[in-house]
């Protein structure tokens, strides 16, 4: 149900902003991914700097683009993932924050620096990561998930109990790392494999879909691809739900915080990008993300279970299995095509 | 008419002309010609002429990744079965209950008409969800068979092509309903009682005298909701799990996953067309009936 959590927890944020003092010294509005921020990292920092802050929404990185194209103005900050965070480098869209040279920016995992046209982060700031996995009730499923091979074995058993991702990249993905290529193939070959692969397995999917949370919860579906988050859900009933990066690899995300260009309250912006390096605060974060952290610091403050948890810090040889998109440019035409036959047959 | 009155109706009429123009022809103008530009490697569209969405739909396409296929045509077909079945299902639905209601005093006939318009007062997505809930294996249709112990496992209702109908359905049934309401209830009950007396049998009275007379609110109801069938987009991505799809999951993507809006536009063009078509047609037809049926309804009585 995340649209509607989404919903309730932007409603929420709204409502938290809306009580602090009009007389706030100044603005900042963000705009980001549904349920991408913890509401007490906005709150916190509305009440310490005594700033108004607004939150909208999107849930593609195209959603965002083509609205920022479009000339939209009035925010501030943007969460495009690493691929689109370089679209936008190269048109000219983000401003540069030298947010590399603020204090605490020691802590940010080099690794993390991931973009082409911003290697030293001297413009945007690496946020979150996180694999896309499977997620899958336990009780329904007979046991653990630990490989795509074993999903979609489940599914050839029980039709109908198993969703993929409605998203053309991620699944035409797992395609693509189950016949061992490249999710940022260009070769026809290899997305035709691709194709059939996700193909054979269609009439035993019951759906391509992202909101998939409360179907694995109330045990109508046995297990999902999804993405790490779903942690936060296992952590709850660890009994019962699951979270896994499966064995033969898998994609991963990751976003980086950008300003804009046309940012209206760019001290505010600046000012916030330096308050999410602080450890405590990124930690407040990634325990409602429950994703992996990019700040090395904050990883010493998380709880537990959220460390010590493979999916979210997981050890270098499964960081070495996952692949994160590249921007394909016009080739993308080759996985819509190859997406349009998968749903029309 | 006077000058004068001429003056004062294009007064009248000027605002409304002025919004129509503003808020329906630009946006569909800015469509066509999107449709003939070049795609933009990031959305949008670089100008300059390219003919060749189309020909990915028709037969002349570009080449290099873009190939002609039969697919979008297939896919087109695809939402015109779901949006004929979608009319077909709520006229069954909607006929009898018309006469049943028009039949109704006036406070009850009121209250269902209150309850058919009802569901527009809460949000679509809500009540798609609903339905999401009621379909799915442990939902409220499946449990209630179960524990009747008409079933002893789960039907797979949601994420099915049935699923998809029944969200379609469900939610164009009112656009159905209201028209065929008013054409029985403008109904002459004295035509009918006069084929009655003179020796119609109860069935070709429905088809000589009740089916001709309400032809109107069909038709009407067929069109308005054959057109939002066709282009719907949530109940398929909802309720059929993005597994059913319509043309307008794929004009969707191009432009929320596969930046391709001319290519969106043009299929979203190339729908429209087709429903332009369909209506022409279908004018056509009630104008050429309108004529001829005077003449052959005297004859026969």
């Amino acid at each position: 149900m995340s649209w509607f959590k989404n919903m309730v927890l932007s409603g929420a944020a709204l409502v938290v902003l809306a009580t602090v003092p009009a007389n706030a010294a100044g603005e900042l509005h963000l705009y980001n991914w549904g349920e991408y921020i913890n509401p007490e990292v906005i709150d916190k920092f509305a009440k310490e700097h005594d700033v108004k802050v607004s939150l909208d929404t999107y849930s593609t990185n195209e959603e965002m683009l083509a609205k920022i194209q479009a000339g939209a103005t009035g925010y501030d900050l943007i969460w495009p993932s690493v691929h689109m965070a370089d679209i936008m480098l190269q048109l000219g869209l983000i401003e540069e924050s030298h947010i590399n040279q603020s204090k605490g920016f020691e802590n940010i995992d080099p690794s993390a620096f991931r973009s082409k046209q911003d290697p030293k982060a001297d413009f945007c700031l690496p946020y979150a990561w996180g694999p896309v996995g499977i997620f899958y009730n336990r009780k329904v499923a007979g046991g653990d998930i630990k490989s795509w091979q074993q999903l979609f074995d489940y599914a050839a058993k029980n039709p109908g109990r198993i969703t993929l991702l409605d998203d053309l990249r991620e699944t035409l993905g797992v395609g693509l790392i189950m016949n061992g290529k490249s999710v940022n193939s260009r070769d026809p070959a290899d997305i035709k494999l691709a194709e059939e692969f996700i193909l054979k397995q269609k009439p035993n999917v019951a759906a391509f879909r992202y909101d998939v949370v409360p179907l694995i919860e109330s045990g109508d579906m046995a297990a999902s691809h999804w993405y790490v988050g779903a942690v936060l859900n296992v952590n709850k009933k660890p009994d019962d739900l699951g979270f896994a990066i499966p064995e033969e690899g898998a994609t991963m995300y990751q976003e980086n915080l950008c300003m804009l260009k046309t940012a209206p309250n760019k001290d505010n912006a600046k000012l916030f990008m330096e308050y999410l390096l602080r450890p405590e605060i990124s930690a407040l974060n990634t325990t409602m993300l429950t994703n992996g952290s990019v700040n090395k610091a904050a990883i010493e403050l998380l709880p537990s279970e959220l460390r010590n948890n493979p999916a979210i810090n997981p050890p270098p040889e499964v960081r070495a299995k996952l692949q994160i998109f590249e921007d394909l440019g016009t080739d993308l035409k080759l996985y819509d095509r190859a997406w349009s036959r998968i749903k029309a047959n | 008419m006077t000058s004068q009155r001429r003056r004062a109706v294009v007064l009248l009429l000027a605002p409304i002309t002025l919004l129509l123009g503003a808020f329906f022809l630009i946006p569909l103008g800015i469509m066509v010609v999107y449709s003939l530009l070049e795609p933009g490697l990031y959305g949008g569209v670089v100008w300059s002429f390219y003919p060749y969405s189309y020909g990915r739909v028709f037969g002349w396409p570009l080449g290099g990744g873009e190939e002609f296929e039969p697919l979008y045509i297939q896919i087109i077909l695809n939402s015109v079965y779901y949006a004929v079945i979608t009319v077909i299902v709520s006229l069954i639905v909607c006929y009898p209950v018309a006469f049943w209601v028009s039949r109704m005093g006036p406070v009850a006939k009121n209250l269902v008409l209150f309850a058919i318009t009802l569901p527009f007062f809460a949000n679509l997505l809500v009540r798609i969800y609903a339905w999401l809930l009621l379909l799915r294996p442990t939902g409220a249709i499946n449990t209630a068979l179960m524990s009747l112990g008409l079933i002893d496992a789960p039907l797979n209702m949601i994420f099915t092509e049935f699923a998809v109908i029944v969200g379609l359905v469900y939610v164009l049934i009112p656009f159905m309903f209201l028209p065929i309401y008013a054409s029985v209830e403008r109904l002459d009950w004295s035509l009918v009682q006069a084929s009655q007396d003179l020796g119609a049998t109860p069935f070709q009275t429905f088809r000589r005298v009740i089916l001709p007379l309400t032809a109107p609110g069909i038709a009407g109801g067929a069109v308005i909701v054959f057109i939002p069938a066709l282009g719907n987009f949530i109940v398929p991505a909802f309720l059929g799990g993005s597994k059913v799809q319509m043309t307008g999951n794929v004009i969707e993507r191009q432009f929320l996953q596969s930046r391709n809006w001319p290519f969106g536009s043009t299929l979203a063009m190339i729908v429209m067309a087709s429903v332009l078509v369909l209506i022409l047609l279908y004018a056509l037809w009630m104008r050429r009936a309108g004529k001829s049926q005077p003449v052959g309804e005297v004859g026969h009585a």
